[in-house]
C-alpha cells in the first residue's frame, strides 16, 4: 500500500498541471493513469486554444489564470510550450450574430475581459484573405491565444516529476473504499492507495470513476474531429470562430500555430454521443468546405493529419468542480466539455492552493461549478 | 543533361515532349510528364530546398512519395518533386523557410462529394495487388484497385534484371518491367475491376470508407466491404552523421531515377547494405554507366543471393563485409563517405576508417512493410487481408502468389465457399524461402562437345535454365525436392545453343568446349553494350571476382528474347571452366582515398527527416522525460512531419534502446488519416484544383 497527500486519477490536461502545482506546494502527490503515459486521453486531441472569453464568471476566472501561466511559461520555467498570443476572433456575417455578440460584450467586459468589437476592415487585417462579402466585424479578445497541448502537458509532467510527484502509468482504478463520509482507499489492478484528498480528473471516464465513490455525475462524452495542415509562413493572427451552423454542422474554428500549421475543428450535427475516437469520412469534406467558404485563401493549404477526441460534456456546458456529498475528500475536476486544456493550468494552480491552504477566495468557483447545481441553460460561447 | 540515352537493357523513352521550365530563375529543359525530381536531377540539381528549421540542404530520399524530403516550390506551392509531373513553364524554386500561402482569394465552388463502391478495395497495384485483384474479379467480386503511381506494377517497373523463380509460375527469366506490363494488361481487360492509378489511398475511416487522392487533384471516397492491403514496402533509413545530405538516398529511389526515369543521378556511388536490393542497385548503376566504389555490409556475410553478389564482384565492385558507414560529408551535397570495420558489438573501429570519394550514398538497409492500413483495418473491425511485402518482405515472384492466395482468404471471409489450390501455397513458400545450403560443384574439364558450367552453388528458388534447355539436359538434382535444388547438366546432349547462358538471372552459366589441347572456347553472358570486337582482349574473372586471365573475344551474338549478349572467348583450357565474368569497372573507381577525413558525431545523425530531429535529441528527451510512448516524441516534433512518421518510426526501437528503454515496452503511436497531404481545394473537389498548381497567380 502506498500513501499520498493527494492522489489524482487521470494524467491528462487537468491532472498533470494539478500534480505539478500540488507537488510544488510540497504535497506528496501520486497520479494514477491507465494509459502508458501522460496526455494519452483527450489532451492529445485538444487543438490548443486558451481563452478567457467565456460567458461564465468562474470559467473566465480560471482561464485568465491559465492565460497568465501560459504567457509566462517560457520565462518562468525555461520551456517553450509554443504559446502564441493571437487572440480570439468571433466573426459576424449577419445582423443577428452582431447583435448577440454586442450584447454579450457587456457581460464579458463586466467580468474584466479585454474584448471589444472590431469592424470588417480590422477583421480582414488580422486574417488576410477572409471572405469580405457580408462580413460585419466581430468580437476580438487580444489576450487569448494558443499553445501546444502536448508540449504543455509534457512540460507540466516534467515539472511535476522534478517537484517530486509520482506518476503511476498503466494502472487502472478498480474500486474505492468509503467510510465515514470519506474515500479511504483506491484500489487499482496493481496496488492499493491511501490519500488525504482524491481528485477525479479522469476526463471522459470521470463518471465511471465517480460511480466507484458512489457519486452519479452527469458527464457524457461526445466526439469531435480535428485536423492540422502543413506549416506555412505566418499569415493569420487570431483563432477564428464562426458560430454559424448549417444543415451538417455547428460552429467551427481554426488558428495558425506558432509552428505555422493551421489547426481546425468543427462541431458535428447531430452531436456524436459516445466514446468513439476513430475518424469518420465525413469530417474533412465538411470542415474544409466550411473553412473555405469563410477563408478562400486556405484553398492551396494541405491537410496533414486528422484525429478524433472526446468532449466530456455536462448538461450546461460548464465543468464540475467540487467535493461530492458522498465523500468530502473526493474532489471532482471533471466535465470540462472539451476545454480541459485551457482550463487545466489555471484550475490546477487554484485547486492546489485550495487543497494546501483551504483558500476561501475561490469559493465562488466551487459554488458556481458545484456538481449539485440545476444545470439550466447552456454556456453561450461553448 | 544527365540523361541515360544508351542502356543495354531498357529501350530509350520515346515520344516525350521536351519543355522548358525554370529553377530559381534559371532556364532548364525537361520532358513533359516526367517527375520534377527527375527533371531537376537531369539538370544537375540535387538540392531542392533548405529546411525551415536550420536551412539544411534537402534532396531526395525515397523518390517514392513516402517521405517529403524532396519538397520544392512549384509555382509557389510546396510539392513533393518525386510525384509531381513536370509541365511546360513551371516556375520551380528552392523552398527556403516556410512557404508563403498564395493569395488565391476567389470564392471556392466545391463540386461536392464523390463516392464509389465495390466489394473489395485493393490498396496497391504491385505484383501482389494485381494478383489479388485479378483473382477476386475471377471469383465475381467487384474490385477497385488504387495505386499511388501512374503505371501499375509497383516496383516491378524498376526491375530491369531477369527474375529468379520458376518460369512456368512466375515469369522467371523475364525482366520485371515486362512482367508488369503483362499483369496490367490482364487486369485492364476485366470489366468488374476499376483501376484508380496515380491515386494514393490517404485514409481509412470508421464508416468503412477509404479516402483516395485521385490523380493527386481531387478527393474520392470509396465504400467497401473488405480490403486487400498490398501497399508494398518502404526503404528503411539508417543512422549515421550526414544521412540527411543531398546525395544520400534509398537504393530504390536510385532505381526509380535510373531505370524508370532514365536519369543518371550520380557519378560514383557507395552502397550501404548487401541485400538483394543493394546488390541489384550496384548492377543497375554499372548498366547506367555509374561507378560503384563498393558495397559495405555490417554483417560478416552477404545478405542477398550469392549469385547476385558474385556477379557484382566480378564486374569489379568490392563488397566490404563487417564494415559500416561512419560518416558522410560534403558542402551542401555528398562529397565523400567514410567507412570502417566493426567489432563484435557492431561498433565501428575508427582506426580502420577508409574514405571514398563519392557523390552519392545509396541506403539499402532493408525494407519495412507498408502495413499501416491493415493494422488500422483490423483495429476498426474491417474484413481485411494483407499480401506481398505488406505481409512479409520477399521477392516479387512470391508476391504474385501471395496476392492470389490472399484473394482466396478474403473470399472466405466474405462468405464464399472456396478453397485455395494448396500447390500455390507451397509455391509461395518456396519462392519466398531464404537461400538454403551452399554446395560446391565438381570441377569441369573441357571436352570435345559443348557443355554448361554452373557457377551457382547456393540453393535459391530458381529454374529457368532447366526449362529453356532444348534437349532437357539440365535438371534440378533432388536434394531437397523443391525449387531450391541446384541445376546440373545431366546426359551429354548439349547443342551449344547458349539458351541457358542467356536465361540465367544470375549470369552464372557458361558453355565451353575444347578447341585444342591448349585452348578452349567459352561462351559468357554479358548485359552491357560490348564496346569491343572480335580480336580484342578482355579481363576474365572467376566466380567471386578474382582475375583469371585476359582472353581474346572470338565472336559476339545477341539473344533478343533475354536481351543478353553472348560473348565467346578463347581461354586457356586450364582456366576455361573457371571464368564466368568480364570486368566492367575500372579498379580505380573502388580505390579509397589516401587518408580518411571525417568528424564522427553519431548523435547528430537525423532520425526524423521531416522535422530534422537528431538521434541525440531523441535519446536525451527520452531519458529526461522518462518516455515510454512514441506519441510523446512529438513534443520535440519527431514524427510530426508531412510523411506521417513513415520513415522515422522504423528507427525508434534503436533510439529507445540507446536511451536505456526496452523497445518492447514502448507504446506505439496511433495511426490516423491522412497518410499523404491533400490540399483543401482537392478535398472539396474544387474544379480548379484539377490540373494542378500552375493555375492563377496572386489574385
Amino acid at each position: 500500500m502506498k500513501k499520498f497527500d493527494v492522489l489524482i486519477i487521470g494524467a491528462g490536461s487537468i491532472g498533470v498541471p494539478l500534480a505539478y502545482y500540488c507537488a510544488a506546494r510540497s504535497l506528496k502527490v501520486g497520479v494514477l493513469e491507465r494509459e502508458a503515459s501522460w496526455g494519452r486521453g483527450q489532451n492529445r486531441a485538444a487543438i490548443g486554444g486558451i481563452r478567457a472569453t467565456h460567458s461564465d464568471p468562474a470559467k473566465i476566472k480560471i482561464c485568465q489564470e491559465s492565460l497568465r501561466i501560459a504567457a509566462a511559461f517560457r520565462e518562468e520555467h525555461g520551456i517553450d510550450i509554443e504559446w502564441r498570443q493571437g487572440g480570439y476572433l468571433f466573426v459576424a456575417y449577419d445582423e443577428e450574430r452582431e447583435r448577440s455578440f454586442r450584447d454579450l460584450l457587456a457581460v464579458q467586459k463586466a467580468a474584466g475581459l479585454d474584448i471589444d468589437w472590431i469592424d470588417a476592415d480590422r477583421v480582414a487585417e488580422l486574417s488576410p484573405g477572409i471572405a469580405r462579402e457580408g462580413l460585419r466585424g466581430g468580437t476580438f479578445s487580444p489576450g487569448d491565444g494558443f499553445a501546444s497541448p502536448l508540449t504543455t502537458n509534457t512540460a507540466f509532467h516534467r515539472l511535476a516529476l522534478e517537484a517530486g510527484a509520482e506518476f503511476l502509468f498503466g494502472e487502472t482504478v478498480t474500486g474505492m473504499e468509503l467510510a465515514g463520509g470519506k474515500v479511504r482507499r483506491v484500489r487499482t489492478d496493481k496496488e492499493v492507495y491511501e490519500a488525504a484528498v482524491f481528485v477525479n480528473a479522469a476526463g471522459a471516464h470521470a463518471a465511471e470513476i465517480a460511480s466507484m465513490a458512489g457519486a452519479e455525475i452527469p458527464v457524457h462524452p461526445d466526439s469531435h474531429e480535428g485536423g492540422v495542415t502543413e506549416p506555412v509562413a505566418p499569415f493569420m493572427q487570431p483563432m477564428l470562430v464562426d458560430i454559424r451552423s448549417d444543415e451538417e454542422s455547428g460552429n467551427y474554428y481554426f488558428y495558425q500555430a506558432s509552428t505555422g500549421q493551421v489547426v481546425f475543428c468543427i462541431t458535428p450535427k447531430p452531436q456524436a454521443w459516445g466514446a468513439e475516437t476513430v475518424n469518420t469520412s465525413g469530417f474533412l469534406p465538411l470542415c474544409v468546405r466550411r473553412m473555405l467558404e469563410l477563408y478562400p485563401r486556405l484553398r492551396s493549404l494541405k491537410v496533414r493529419r486528422t484525429w478524433r477526441g472526446l468532449y466530456p460534456m455536462t448538461p450546461d456546458g460548464l465543468p464540475l468542480v467540487g467535493y461530492t456529498r458522498e465523500a468530502d475528500n473526493f474532489l471532482l475536476a471533471a466535465g470540462m466539455c472539451g476545454q480541459g486544456f485551457m482550463i487545466g493550468p489555471g484550475l490546477g494552480r487554484i485547486l492546489a492552493q485550495v487543497i494546501a491552504e483551504g483558500a476561501k477566495e475561490y469559493d465562488f468557483i466551487f459554488e458556481e461549478l458545484t456538481p449539485y447545481r440545476k444545470f439550466e441553460g447552456m454556456e453561450l460561447l461553448k | 543533361m544527365r540523361r541515360i540515352t544508351q542502356h543495354p537493357i531498357v529501350p530509350p523513352l520515346s515520344g516525350r515532349t521536351e519543355v522548358s521550365f525554370s529553377f530559381d530563375g534559371a532556364e532548364m529543359r525537361g520532358f513533359e510528364g516526367e517527375m520534377i525530381a527527375s527533371a531537376l536531377f537531369a539538370n544537375g540539381i540535387t538540392r531542392f530546398s533548405k529546411h525551415a528549421k536550420d536551412g539544411a540542404p534537402q534532396g531526395i530520399f525515397c523518390a517514392n512519395g513516402q517521405c517529403s524530403q524532396c519538397t520544392v516550390l512549384v509555382d509557389g506551392i510546396p510539392k513533393k518533386a518525386c510525384i509531381t509531373a513536370l509541365r511546360a513553364g513551371l516556375d520551380l524554386r528552392t523552398m527556403d523557410g516556410l512557404p508563403v500561402l498564395p493569395a488565391l482569394d476567389a470564392a471556392p465552388a466545391p463540386a461536392g462529394k464523390r463516392l464509389l463502391s465495390a466489394d473489395v478495395l485493393v490498396i496497391g497495384g504491385g505484383p501482389s495487388g494485381l494478383g489479388a485483384a485479378s483473382e477476386l474479379a475471377t471469383q465475381g467480386f467487384s474490385v477497385i484497385l488504387a495505386d499511388d503511381k501512374a503505371g501499375l506494377g509497383g516496383k516491378l517497373v524498376l526491375q530491369t534484371h531477369k527474375f529468379f523463380g520458376s518460369e512456368e509460375d512466375c515469369y522467371a527469366g523475364t525482366r520485371g518491367i515486362d512482367i508488369a506490363a503483362k499483369l496490367e494488361a490482364d487486369l485492364r481487360s476485366r470489366p468488374t475491376v476499376t483501376i484508380l492509378a496515380n491515386s494514393p489511398v490517404v485514409g481509412l475511416y470508421k464508416d468503412r470508407r477509404a479516402g483516395v487522392f485521385q490523380d493527386y487533384s481531387s478527393y474520392l471516397l470509396v465504400a467497401f466491404k473488405a480490403l486487400v492491403v498490398a501497399a508494398g514496402a518502404r526503404e528503411r533509413s539508417i543512422v549515421f552523421p550526414g544521412n540527411d545530405l543531398p546525395g544520400v538516398y534509398g537504393a530504390g529511389a536510385f532505381q526509380t531515377l535510373v531505370n524508370r526515369d532514365r536519369v543518371r543521378p550520380a557519378g560514383r556511388v557507395l552502397i550501404v547494405g548487401s541485400g538483394n536490393v543493394g546488390l541489384i542497385a550496384a548492377y543497375h548503376a554499372l548498366q547506367a554507366g555509374i561507378e560503384v566504389a563498393g558495397i559495405v555490409e555490417i554483417l560478416d556475410k552477404v545478405n542477398g543471393y550469392k549469385v547476385h553478389a558474385d556477379k557484382i564482384r566480378r564486374m569489379g565492385v568490392p563488397i566490404h563485409l563487417s564494415t559500416t558507414v561512419v560518416s558522410v560529408e560534403g558542402e551542401g551535397r555528398v562529397e565523400r563517405a567514410t567507412v570502417a570495420r566493426v567489432g563484435a558489438d557492431f561498433k565501428p573501429l575508427l582506426d580502420t576508417a577508409r574514405g571514398y570519394e563519392v557523390d552519392t550514398v545509396l541506403v539499402a538497409a532493408g525494407l519495412s512493410p507498408c502495413d499501416e492500413f491493415y493494422r488500422q483495418a483490423r483495429d476498426y473491425g474491417f474484413l481485411a487481408v494483407k499480401a506481398g511485402d505488406a505481409e512479409e518482405i520477399a521477392e516479387a515472384s512470391s508476391a504474385l502468389f501471395g496476392g492470389r492466395i490472399a484473394a482466396f482468404a478474403l473470399a472466405k471471409l466474405l462468405g464464399r465457399k472456396v478453397e485455395v489450390d494448396e500447390s500455390w501455397i507451397a509455391k509461395r513458400e518456396v519462392l519466398k524461402s531464404k537461400p538454403g545450403d551452399k554446395i560446391p560443384r565438381e570441377p569441369v574439364v573441357p571436352g570435345e562437345k559443348w557443355r554448361p558450367v554452373f557457377f551457382c552453388e547456393e540453393e535459391i528458388p530458381c529454374n529457368p535454365c532447366t526449362t529453356v534447355c532444348p534437349s532437357g539436359s539440365i535438371k534440378l538434382r533432388p536434394r531437397r525436392g523443391d525449387l531450391l535444388d541446384l541445376p546440373y547438366f545431366q546426359g551429354d546432349d548439349c547443342r551449344g545453343c547458349t539458351a541457358c547462358v542467356a536465361a540465367c538471372p544470375g549470369l552464372a552459366i557458361s558453355l565451353l568446349r575444347r578447341i585444342d589441347e591448349a585452348w578452349s572456347e567459352v561462351a559468357l553472358p554479358y548485359e552491357f553494350e560490348p564496346g569491343f570486337e572480335p580480336g580484342d582482349r578482355r579481363d576474365l574473372l572467376s566466380m567471386d571476382g578474382a582475375f583469371v586471365e585476359a582472353a581474346e573475344l572470338l565472336k559476339k551474338t545477341f539473344n533478343r528474347r533475354y536481351k543478353t549478349w553472348i560473348l565467346h572467348f578463347k581461354v586457356s583450357s586450364a582456366n576455361a571452366a573457371k571464368v564466368i565474368g568480364i570486368r566492367v569497372q575500372d579498379p580505380a573507381a573502388a580505390r579509397s582515398l589516401p587518408s580518411p577525413q571525417f568528424s564522427c558525431a553519431a548523435e547528430d545523425a537525423i532520425v526524423c527527416r521531416c522535422e530534422r530531429v537528431t538521434f541525440g535529441e531523441l535519446v536525451r528527451f527520452i531519458r529526461e522525460n522518462k518516455v515510454t510512448d512514441v506519441n510523446q516524441l512529438k513534443a520535440i516534433r519527431a514524427g510530426m512531419g508531412a510523411c506521417g512518421s513513415k520513415t522515422c518510426s522504423a528507427l525508434y526501437p534503436s533510439v529507445f534502446r540507446a536511451a536505456g528503454v526496452d523497445p518492447a515496452s514502448v507504446t506505439l503511436g496511433t495511426l490516423r488519416p491522412l497518410t499523404v497531404e491533400v490540399p483543401m481545394e482537392a478535398l472539396v473537389n474544387e474544379p480548379a484544383a484539377v490540373g494542378g498548381p500552375s493555375r492563377g497567380g496572386p489574385a
